[in-house]
């Protein structure tokens, strides 16, 4: 069963971030809004883990969130709107929010 | 609800009539609290409300039904630990009828 | 039959409500026998260290609480082992009867529930 993982919290905040790259299967997804977006700054720590991530994992993040944090999306990530982030929920078997 | 009186002293009781100072519990209490509900307490019944105090000893709450019936399971075996000879004894809502009656708070899990 | 739901219980248990609030659900799913796991994770294995004192700083005992988890029908029990290493607990004795799994078994572990729940 794919995941989508949805991820709101800043990386550097606490483990959050680190444990749900680990924990991810092999055809789960992640899906950045909110401070968690700071994780695709490039040259960043979070970024080279996302970077490392095996192929079949997709990454998306709220284009709003990037954008009010000056972050332009690069290499692997995917961005979506709202009605982009209500499909994807609807697309993966489970969703995990990590609050 | 009024709050309980016995030999003069007050007894405050929460708005479902659950005592709002659980140290005030005593043998007493518990009879005058089961006079309320128009009940008068066997031997039966003390050996249920001593084991929800344990209970809440152990575990500092009060349980729902079904643990109640696994926890009185556990101590007294399957003729007591059932549903129908809880209910029996407590009305038919063992959890929160003898919850009160054993000076617990209301079980937060009994929706 | 109703869906299966993995509780990840990832905070720890005195800071804030967070732990409360993923054993509140654990305890009321289990009361009316819904089929729950519970999964302690990252500062969540904290809940499980032993001979904590809450009463100290003014807290209910979370971990008391904890024990009831089995009579309320609630027995699958993890942690994970990297938490655990992270925080010097790997050789403690802990608090509840929990199953340690490592990342490749914590991954089959969530894919197994039909729904998460990480607080």
């Amino acid at each position: 069963m794919a995941t989508l993982h949805l991820l709101s919290h800043s990386p550097f905040g606490d483990s959050r971030f680190a444990s749900c790259l680990a924990l991810l299967g092999r055809n789960d997804a992640l899906l950045l809004t909110g401070d968690a977006v700071h994780a695709l700054r490039a040259g960043s720590t979070p970024w080279e883990s996302v970077q490392q991530l095996p192929e079949g994992i997709a990454v998306f993040a709220l284009d709003e969130d990037l954008a009010a944090r000056g972050i332009a999306p690069s290499g692997r990530v995917q961005p979506v709107n709202y009605p982009g982030f209500v499909e994807l929920c609807c697309r993966y078997e489970k969703v995990n929010s990590w609050l | 609800m009024s709050d309980l009186i016995i030999d003069d002293r007050t007894i405050a009781l929460d708005k479902d009539g659950y005592l709002a100072d659980l140290s005030d519990w005593s043998t007493l209490v518990a009879e005058a609290l089961a006079a309320r509900e128009e009940l008068s307490l066997s031997q039966e019944h003390w050996e249920i409300l001593h084991l929800m105090r344990d209970f809440y000893t152990e575990f500092q709450l009060s349980p729902a039904t079904r643990p109640l019936i696994k926890y009185v399971a556990l101590k007294l075996g399957p003729e007591k630990g059932n549903s129908l000879h809880l209910n029996r004894l407590f009305k038919g809502t063992p959890a929160k009828l003898a919850a009160k009656l054993a000076g617990l708070p209301k079980p937060t899990n009994c929706l | 039959m109703a869906k299966s739901l993995l509780l990840v219980s990832r905070q720890a248990p005195w800071s804030g409500p967070g732990a409360r609030e993923a054993l509140d659900i654990a305890l009321a799913g289990g009361a009316f026998d819904l089929p729950i796991g519970m999964l302690f994770l990252d500062d969540g294995v904290f809940q499980l260290a032993p001979t904590q004192y809450p009463e100290a700083i003014q807290q209910k005992d979370l971990t008391a609480n904890l024990q009831a988890l089995p009579l309320f029908g609630v027995d699958s029990l993890y942690v994970a082992q990297r938490s655990l290493d992270e925080r010097g607990l790997a050789d403690t004795t802990l608090d509840l009867p929990v199953q340690c799994l490592d990342d490749a078994a914590l991954r089959d572990l969530i894919d197994r529930y039909d729904l998460v729940i990480t607080l």
